[in-house]
């Protein structure tokens, strides 16, 4: 699982790729931190490349959605594949996240 | 109500209207029989009135008669003036019909006795007979009519009846020339005669109690008519009356006549006289009767119309009430089988006809924990109580089977339930089996139902015993047995409607003819379930031909078929780092059945939430502890079973959480055995000694 961070003037983007398993949402919570300091830049996480997510995935994105709402930031997850898109919509995430 | 009150006036309709045509008709025949009545006693009257003319004619003649043979006497007598009354009187005495009798003379017959003589002899009330010389100055009867008659027209003659006034008798007298040798007229006899029994005569032999018979004279007076006795005489003085056109007909309505003339011109009239009344009688009596009969007939025709109508009313309702329990049956049908399994994986297959709309056959199976639970029952009898309790035997099943693995122990309980406030003692013969789908061993228990065919190397019979059927007492004990099933062997049940299916000779389809399909089937092993049970339909439909489906055919197959069976084990620590273990453990199992991504990807997520679940809670803070993950499938199924030492913990028993709450409220934790419950189809945890074991199954077909 790795995270990429890239920012602009608007927003800052967070590439996803990989498998966002139990074991990897800890170390993935961490590298998110960055996006917590968005200052109300949109948020936007391309998921093109996650291949998997686990509740524990879930709660990492729920969280980073709590405090960008916070700070008045929106959050956009970006190329949702079929197999991630069943999970949120399992889930009810898919009614609390922007999807594009 | 409109179509009541319809089928009530349409009902008087018809009632009215055959009132009114037979009325119709009787009206007709009616007018016609009395207008031939009428006729017909005109010519009765006409034929009595001939016999009485002819009667009277001939009294009359007799005094002719009489008088001829008397002629020599009075001849003889004319010798002497005074001899002349001795042969008058012998006359009289020699006719009763005769009152009176006389000679006159020519003038100076008898020159001694002067110009006119004519003794007279007449009959007195008291029986004798007077004489007298009756001709003088008074008396000149050269001057009567009927004498100059006689001596113009030289023969005899009778004279119109005549009487003395009004209250007289009516008399008639004869008149008879009496010649010399030199047919010169000597004198003229007259012999008078009482015409009193004329009435008697006429009115002797009337056809009807009021009517009479008159002879009237040409003049149109009166002469003889019916005693007081029979008629009054006003009646009879209208009568004359109406006769000589004094009165109108119509003042005297219901008198008719006939009559008839007597003797020569100017004629005597014979009258007779009845009253329309009588004549009719008989027929309005006849009439009466058949209104009486109409109005009979007539009731009887609305008291069968009437019948006929509630007997339909009631045929409508019937028919309705058929239609709307067909209607219910047909639901009922529906229900049935909506409550039969639908979709069949490859390795099993059932069917259920129903000889009537609903059945009280039975057949389910389903996939748990890697294991088939299967029933098959048969209710005795069929149609809708049958099909009721089988219901309620489903429930049982569908109900028990989820919590229970010993068949024995479901048909226990099943039986305890069924054979409480059974009052209709029905009973149903039910075998439930449960078929590891991994390692073949069947577990089965048979409530007295036929035993399934095992069609493996051979074809044999399911070494069964047969407990009682359920329902018939709430205590029975079932045995449970094990067999191993050999695999690719294929399990044939059935009920009694296959062996028992009839022709029109009432013969069975039977074991036998069974067994023939299954060496078919045997010898052809690539052919499907459903092949099979088909098959055996047909055969079975075919054996009976034209006869109707004696019993509810029910058949359900299953093959164990354990080619695709794969199974992998893993044990982790419980660590959380030890997901990416599990996850490459679940890749690496599936990956030879080439999922769908989705499908793949939704299994290793439950199994993975299940797993956390058991890694963050088992085991106290700090301790380690082991987790041990097998993976079994069949190629229709995935089964994952996770076992661990910790804390008795059954993860179904967590509430579901709230998937629709919004960003901040919803709680960070929670979902992870949700989304396991979510996407397995069954998930079933068992405390087995001091180890939680969680099963979760899916099937991937």
């Amino acid at each position: 699982m790795t995270t990429t961070i890239q920012e602009t003037d608007e927003r800052i983007i967070a590439v996803l790729s990989g498998e966002l398993d139990t074991a990897a949402a800890a170390q993935t919570e961490k590298d998110l931190q960055p996006l917590l300091n968005s200052k109300g830049k949109e948020i936007v996480l391309d998921c093109k490349d996650l291949e998997y997510i686990s509740s524990s995935g879930l709660r990492v994105l729920l969280s980073i959605l709590k405090q960008a709402q916070a700070v008045g930031s929106r959050v956009v997850l970006k190329n949702v594949n079929d197999v991630i898109h069943d999970v949120l919509d399992i889930s009810g995430f898919i009614s609390i996240f922007d999807i594009e | 109500m409109a179509s009541l009150k319809n089928s009530w006036l349409s009902r008087v309709g018809i009632v009215v209207l055959a009132a009114v045509m037979v009325e119709i008709l009787s009206i007709v025949q009616y007018e016609h029989v009395q207008k031939a009545l009428l006729e017909e006693t005109d010519l009765r009257s006409r034929v009595v009135m001939n016999s009485m003319a002819e009667e009277i004619q001939h009294t009359l003649e007799r005094t002719e008669i009489t008088m001829r043979e008397n002629l020599w006497d009075i001849k003889r007598s004319m010798a002497h003036p005074d001899s002349v009354f001795g042969a008058v009187v012998r006359l009289i005495d020699d006719d009763r019909n005769l009152v009176g009798g006389c000679l006159a003379f020519r003038p100076y017959f008898y020159p001694s006795k002067g110009r006119l003589y004519e003794p007279y002899a007449s009959l007195h009330p008291d029986g004798t007979i007077k004489v007298e010389q009756i001709a003088g100055p008074d008396h000149d009867y050269t001057l009567n009519e009927e004498y100059l008659w006689v001596l113009e027209n030289r023969c005899t003659s009778w004279t119109d009846p005549y009487k003395y006034g009004p209250d007289s008798l009516a008399f008639t007298t004869y008149l008879l020339p009496i010649y010399d040798n030199n047919g010169q007229i000597d004198a003229v006899c007259g012999l008078d005669m009482d015409l009193s029994w004329l009435g008697d005569t006429l009115n002797s032999r009337q056809p009807y109690p009021s009517s009479f018979g008159l002879l009237l004279t040409p003049e149109g007076e009166l002469v003889a008519g019916p005693s007081k006795s029979r008629t009054p005489e006003d009646e009879v003085k209208q009568v004359v009356d109406l006769l000589n056109g004094l009165i109108p007909a119509s003042d005297l309505p219901g008198v008719s006549y006939s009559s008839t003339r007597l003797f020569k011109d100017p004629y005597w009239l014979v009258v007779e006289v009845y009253k329309t009344d009588e004549v009719y009688a008989r027929v309005r009596r006849q009439r009466r009767q058949q209104v009486l009969f109409i109005i009979l007939g007539l009731a009887i025709l609305s008291f069968m119309i009437n019948r006929y109508a509630r007997n339909e009313r009631k045929l409508r309702q019937a028919s309705e009430e058929k239609a709307r329990m067909g209607g219910e049956l047909a639901v009922a049908h529906r229900i049935q089988q909506q409550m039969l399994p639908k979709t069949f994986p490859p390795f099993v297959y059932g069917s259920l006809e129903p000889a009537l709309e609903v059945g009280g056959d039975l057949f389910d199976f389903y996939t748990r924990d890697g294991k088939l639970f299967f029933c098959i029952g048969d209710v005795t009898g069929k149609g809708v109580p049958s099909a009721m309790l089988m219901s309620v035997a489903h429930s049982l099943f569908r109900i028990l089977s989820q919590k229970i693995d010993n068949p024995s122990r479901i048909l226990e309980f099943m039986n305890k339930e069924l054979s409480r406030g059974n009052d209709s003692n029905m009973f149903i013969t039910f075998f439930v089996g449960c078929l590891d789908l991994y390692s073949g061993e069947l577990r089965f228990s048979n409530a007295g139902h036929d035993k399934p065919f095992v069609i493996s190397s051979d074809i044999s019979l399911l070494p069964s015993k047969s407990n009682l059927p359920l329902a018939a007492f709430p205590d029975t004990q079932f045995e449970e047995q094990t067999f191993n099933v050999a695999p690719g062997t294929v399990l044939l049940l059935y009920t009694d409607g296959l062996t028992e299916a009839k022709n029109m000779d009432r013969k069975s389809f039977g074991r036998p003819r069974i067994q023939e399909v299954l060496e078919n089937f045997r010898s052809n092993q690539d052919q499907s379930l459903s092949n099979l049970v088909s098959t055996l339909s047909e055969a079975a439909h075919s054996f009976a031909g034209e006869a109707p489906q004696s019993d509810d055919l029910t058949m359900l197959a299953i093959r164990f078929d354990p080619e695709n069976n794969r199974r992998d084990q893993i044990t982790l620590v419980n660590k959380e780092s030890e997901v990416t273990r599990l996850g490459s453990f679940v890749k690496d199992f599936l990956a030879p059945m080439d999922l769908d991504k989705k499908l793949a990807s939704g299994l290793r997520l439950a199994l993975e939430e299940a797993v956390v679940n058991v890694i963050d809670y088992a085991y106290p803070a700090g301790e380690q502890g082991e987790i041990l993950i097998n993976a079994d499938t069949n190629g229709h199924e995935v089964r994952f079973t996770i076992t661990d030492s910790g804390y008795p913990f059954d993860p179904t028993t967590v509430l579901k959480p709230d998937t629709t709450l919004d960003a901040q409220n919803r709680p960070i934790g929670g979902l992870g055995i949700f989304l396991s419950r979510k996407l397995m189809d069954s998930i079933s945890y068992n405390r087995i000694g001091s180890k939680n074991v969680l099963s979760l199954t899916k099937f991937i077909l």
